[in-house]
């Protein structure tokens, strides 16, 4: 070993021991980036002990080489070593506040009204139906006469309906959208029809002249009461994410069901024990239903002989009262930003 | 329909409580929407008879009575009621006894005279609200010194009826008995009429003629003579009062009392108001006038059906009696009308002169063309037992259109399949019946069925259907889980749209609100296409709400204006709805996208104080939206619409205009009462933006080179906007130019006048090669040539 290689190892060392020495009684980032660039940087100790690659004979040169290598590895290693258990703690101690409020974006919302029928929509065509819409302003034909409800009928009673001219009123339910589906499209038909509906009732805690329905249908060979019953129960327990919901049928009447039913649910807040809000009878009432009636199955060209099919609606405000316990239906259309913002 | 439960009770055996009954009804599709028990807050009260009656020595107004209680000795009572007399039987409250509103009965002296109890009015015994003197039991069965609630029968609930409009037979006593029966398993009990009838022809009293028989199917009536009228007997009045009809008198109140026991109405005639000895059914002429017996006059038009005399109307058929016939006081002959007229020309006259009765209520729905005889007879024999009156001859039937009862087949596989359920014959032979539809076998598992003609409802199988289900109890069907799967179904991909949209709106930190589709006509006006006028409803709740909402901006500028009144500061809202307007006389709907900034970026923050909306953050809302719907080169163009402010622009892609964005106009937020000037909105017609978003998208490979950046600063005329710079950069950039981004904008000192100074950063990339400083220098050179060109800008050294 020649005595250049031999003073270039004991530099080596030296080196490595003087900023391992360096490492230890460092304090902060700042020292430690000093020491890095001291050692490693472009004129940094390390690269000038490169430099005296030169002293040494070509026979040596691989050995000097691997010692630099290693010495520049090690180096490196426990500089970021070091580096890195500064660098977990916070920087500037005294100034970091994590108290102070946050940076808030800018939030969205969508309204809770629409939430629930994105609900009722997902639960439906999860079980195969399509959604359909029609428009709000519709001819009498389709929202009263072709859904069995003739002019100087006293069925027309059942609503109080917001008139337009040109025979045209304000829906008073999406149950047009079934006849405009029925139109264009043979059987099988499974569709829901949300949407917004008028009627004349003065506002008050339980009414607004502008609320929301859906309306489903389905059609087909065979379709029975019983399917209905199945189809609205499995609505109950998906939309109120409750298994043990019951659903009760009562018979009614609609112009264009038959049989007509009203549906009721096992009231949420007593489990159908009977609460204040059921009135003791476990059962809220949510809806009507029913077989559509023959006669409307007339008005669209379906035979009553082949195809039977089952009709339901239902108030997505009623839902929505019942889902955020809301005791006001008016605060939904009030969109004041304090209850925007909690859903 | 309102009727007592012991009224019911004489037509059938209730076991049910009153509040299983209700549930029975209720279950069986007839709502029972309330139970409620007539009070009779009283106790210590007897029957007394007035045995004597003198005037009080120191008050002319009261009378001192000897009353009879039965047994023990007649007691002294001071009365001020006007109508005590020698012989009346009357309630008689007895010392200690309780009446209405706690009002506590003790012997004391009345101006010098000992009174030992109180003879009492319905109002005082809490059976009315109110009543003119003492209550007068005229009837037989009152026994003196008798227990008066004793005497008043059991205890009675008032029952309110839901009834749909198909079930006009269940608008009746024994409608509602008769679905009770069926529901319980019970017999209905008829009453049988028995009436004696005086000899002689009726058709020389009187004689009908039915010259409208489209109108009138059938007209019964009887001649009834030497009436007495006077008050009726309480128990009718009773049923009367809860029932929701005033009493008059007897006759009046029979032909009501019928009217609600049967469902078929009535109407009496006092004979001597009867010109001509004659009844003619017609229709009015054109503007006929007629007074109805509420003393209203209306003028008729040729359609109304008329009862008329020999020389003039005298009643609305169906509807209303005229003031001309009606029974009086000294009414002694009556003629008793029982006809049968046609629904839907009820309804019509009915609606058209805004009359609404108990009678013409029953006839719209239909009544049981076939039961005229009984009613009328019913009636007729009340008045002999009420009002001693006497059956002159036999009764007139006039039977233009006979109805028969209606057949339906039925098969009890049609039933099950529509049901859903195994129902088999015997089940549904023992369900009918009940409802007094006769049922034959016709053979196996099919029947013939006969249906009453009190039930207008049921004319298919599948209204056989429903009233097999009712009786069965839907709570008996099954609950079905159907797994067939359409194939064939798909997403319908404009409502997803709409969906995907609200959630990017609400992405880019807007609320959804959810606002009234009506408004009012002079919100609407300003927002009308040329040419176009409001949708106007013809019965508008109130003029806030008279007309269709002409632009979702009504909407949102009315929520801001209600958040802005409850101290909230910061408003951004976005809504997607319908709104609409009249064109060429045909109604047109247009679902808006439509948002707004109002007030301030955020809240005053210890890190920033926030700064007013500007033109720039809703620019940036909508060209996220678009961005993301795939309208990546949207033009602006000036918005022409008067709501905006000179701050703003028309968003149009292609040839389609999208819609327009900017400031509201200030006026216009004045009249919202809005008070801040800095309200940004943005309106989006969305079938536009539906039919022109991107589908499909496809993946674009991202670059594999480095990109290069390289900055720009301009000096240009401040009238150039900075947009025409912008597209020109892009236009001559070349291929390799990957992005524009405008990093500084500035006007003012050290920029000579008239001038704006910008600055670029500008990404060059290739697909093909890492680019140097020597590839980009050329381009950037070309680029800045072709804005001196043709806009004369200049490099700013930097
Ligand atoms: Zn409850």
């Amino acid at each position: 070993m020649s005595e250049n290689l031999q003073k270039t190892l004991a530099e080596i060392a030296r080196i490595e021991k003087q900023c391992q020495s360096l490492l230890v009684t460092a304090t902060n980032l700042q020292e430690l980036e000093k020491i890095k660039s001291d050692f490693l940087g472009r004129k940094g100790a390390v690269q000038a002990l490169f430099a005296l690659m030169g002293r040494v004979g070509a026979d040596e040169k691989p050995h000097l080489g691997a010692a630099l290598n290693r010495l520049k590895e090690t180096l490196q290693a426990e500089i970021e070593t070091r580096m890195a258990s500064f660098q977990r703690q916070p920087m500037a101690i005294d100034s970091f506040d994590p108290s102070l409020p946050a940076k808030l974006p800018a939030m969205g919302s969508l309204h809770p009204i629409l939430q629930v029928m994105d609900e009722v929509k997902q639960i439906f065509t999860s079980m195969g139906f399509r959604v359909e819409e029609g428009p709000e302003i519709e001819s009498d034909y389709y929202n009263f006469e072709a859904l069995n409800i003739p002019a100087y009928h006293p069925s027309r009673d059942m609503q109080d309906t917001f008139y337009l001219s040109g025979q045209h009123v304000l829906r008073t339910h999406t149950s047009p959208v079934q006849i405009r589906t029925m139109e264009t499209q043979k059987p099988p038909v499974r569709m829901i029809a949300p949407g917004r509906c008028f009627r004349k009732d003065t506002p008050d805690a339980t009414h607004s002249p502008t609320f929301h329905q859906c309306e489903g249908l389905c059609v087909d060979r065979g379709v029975s009461f019983a399917d209905l019953k199945g189809v609205v129960q499995a609505f109950a327990q998906k939309i109120f994410a409750d298994k043990s919901m019951r659903v009760r049928f009562r018979p009614s009447f609609f112009p264009f069901t038959e049989p007509s039913a009203e549906y009721d649910f096992s009231c949420i807040f007593c489990k159908g024990k009977g609460c204040r809000v059921c009135k003791n009878t476990g059962w809220l009432e949510i809806s009507g239903a029913g077989m559509v009636d023959p006669a409307v199955f007339g008005f669209v060209d379906y035979d009553p002989e082949i195809f039977s099919g089952y009709a339901f609606g239902m108030g997505l405000e009623r839902i929505a009262i019942l889902k955020y316990r809301v005791n006001d239906i008016r605060i939904f259309f009030e969109n004041d930003i304090r209850f925007l913002e909690q859903f | 329909m309102k009727v007592t439960l012991n009224w019911l009770k004489e037509f059938v055996d209730i076991s049910h409580t009153p509040d299983e009954l209700a549930h029975a009804l209720t279950m069986a599709g007839l709502e029972v929407e309330s139970v409620e028990k007539i009070e009779r807050p009283f106790n210590a009260v007897v029957i007394g008879e007035v045995i004597s009656c003198s005037v009080h020595p120191q008050a002319d107004q009261l009378q001192v009575c000897r009353v009879a209680m039965g047994a023990s000795e007649p007691v002294t009572v001071v009365c001020g009621a006007p109508n005590v007399a020698v012989g009346i039987k009357a309630p008689l409250a007895l010392p200690g006894a309780v009446l209405a509103q706690n009002f506590r009965v003790a012997s004391r002296e009345i101006r010098g005279v000992a009174s030992h109890g109180m003879l009492c009015s319905e109002a005082e015994l809490g059976l009315t609200e109110r009543s003119e003197g003492l209550m007068l039991l005229a009837e037989e069965d009152a026994r003196i010194g008798a227990d008066f609630n004793a005497w008043l029968g059991e205890a009675d609930y008032v029952l309110d009826v839901n009834i749909s409009p198909n079930r006009p037979d269940c608008l009746s006593v024994i409608g509602l008995a008769r679905e009770i029966a069926a529901v319980s398993g019970k017999k209905l009990r008829r009453k049988e009429i028995v009436l004696a009838t005086i000899a002689g022809t009726i058709t020389d009293r009187i004689r009908v003629v039915i010259e409208d028989a489209q109108h009138c199917s059938r007209y019964s009536g009887r001649y009834l003579q030497n009436i007495h009228i006077q008050p009726s007997p309480y128990w009718m009045a009773y049923r009367l009062h809860h029932s929701g009809i005033r009493a008059i008198n007897n006759v009046v109140d029979i032909t009501n009392y019928v009217l609600l026991e049967t469902g078929h109405p009535l109407h009496a005639f006092d004979y001597r108001q009867i010109a001509g000895q004659k009844i003619i059914v017609r229709t009015a002429a054109a503007d006929e006038p007629f007074t109805t017996l509420d003393g209203k006059r209306h003028l008729l038009d040729a359609q109304t059906c008329l009862i008329c005399d020999a020389d003039k109307p005298v009643a609305l058929a169906g509807i209303m009696g005229g003031l001309n016939s009606e029974v009086r006081e000294d009414t002694q002959t009556v003629f008793l009308e029982s006809a049968c007229f046609e629904p839907i020309h009820i309804r019509r006259s009915s609606k058209k002169l805004a009359i609404s009765t108990e009678s013409s209520r029953r006839f719209e729905r239909g009544v049981d063309p076939n039961g005229t005889v009984y009613a009328m007879d019913r009636a007729a024999e009340l008045m002999c037992e009420l009002a001693g009156a006497q059956v002159y001859g036999e009764a007139i039937d006039v039977h233009p259109v006979v109805v028969e009862p209606q057949i339906i087949h039925i098969t009890t596989e049609r039933i099950n399949t529509l049901l859903g359920t195994q129902l088999t014959e015997s089940e549904i032979l023992a369900l009918l019946p009940r409802l007094e539809i006769e049922c034959t076998a016709t053979e196996h598992d099919a029947f013939q069925l006969k249906i009453p003609t009190f039930r207008p409802d049921l004319s298919r199988p599948v209204d056989i259907i429903e009233e097999i289900a009712r009786l069965h109890g839907f709570d008996k069907i099954p609950f079905s889980i159907r797994a067939s799967i359409d194939q064939s179904q798909t997403i319908n991909e404009r409502i997803a749209f709409q969906d995907y949209l609200r959630r990017l709106l609400a992405g880019l930190g807007l609320r959804e609100t959810l606002s009234l589709s009506l408004v009012s006509a002079m919100a609407a006006q300003p927002f009308l296409p040329q040419g176009a006028k409001v949708v106007e409803l013809l019965n508008p709740l109130s003029t806030d709400w008279a007309v269709f909402r002409s632009s979702l901006l009504i909407s949102l500028l009315q929520n801001t204006a209600y958040n802005r009144n409850r101290q909230s500061t910061i408003q951004r809202f976005f809504e997607i709805g319908n709104a609409a307007w009249c064109e060429n006389d045909s109604h047109r709907e247009k679902k808006q996208v439509v948002g707004i900034l109002a007030g301030e970026t955020h809240e005053p923050a210890w890190y920033d104080r926030g700064r007013a909306f500007d033109f720039y953050d809703i620019k940036g809302i909508v060209l996220q939206l678009l961005k993301a719907c795939g309208l990546a080169s949207v033009r602006l163009e000036p918005a022409a619409d008067s709501y905006w402010s000179p701050e703003s622009a028309a968003l149009w892609y292609e040839n389609t205009c999208l819609g327009a964005m900017g400031r509201m106009d200030e006026s216009l937020l004045a009249a919202y009462k809005i008070k801040t000037r800095d309200v940004f909105a943005f309106q989006i017609d969305f079938d536009v933006l539906y039919a022109h978003h991107l589908q499909h998208r496809l993946f674009v490979p991202i670059p594999r080179f480095p990109s290069l950046p390289f900055d720009i600063a301009l000096l240009m005329d401040a009238t150039i906007p900075v947009g025409d710079i912008e597209t020109a950069i892009r236009q001559e950039g070349g291929p390799s130019l990957a992005g524009v981004h405008l990093f500084d904008f500035y006007q003012g000192e050290q920029i000579p006048p008239g001038k704006k100074s910008v600055a670029f950063s500008l990404t060059f990339c290739s697909r093909e090669r890492t680019l140097g400083d020597e590839d980009v220098t050329p381009m950037v050179d070309h680029i800045l040539t072709h804005l001196k060109a043709h806009f004369g800008v200049e490099l700013r050294p930097r």
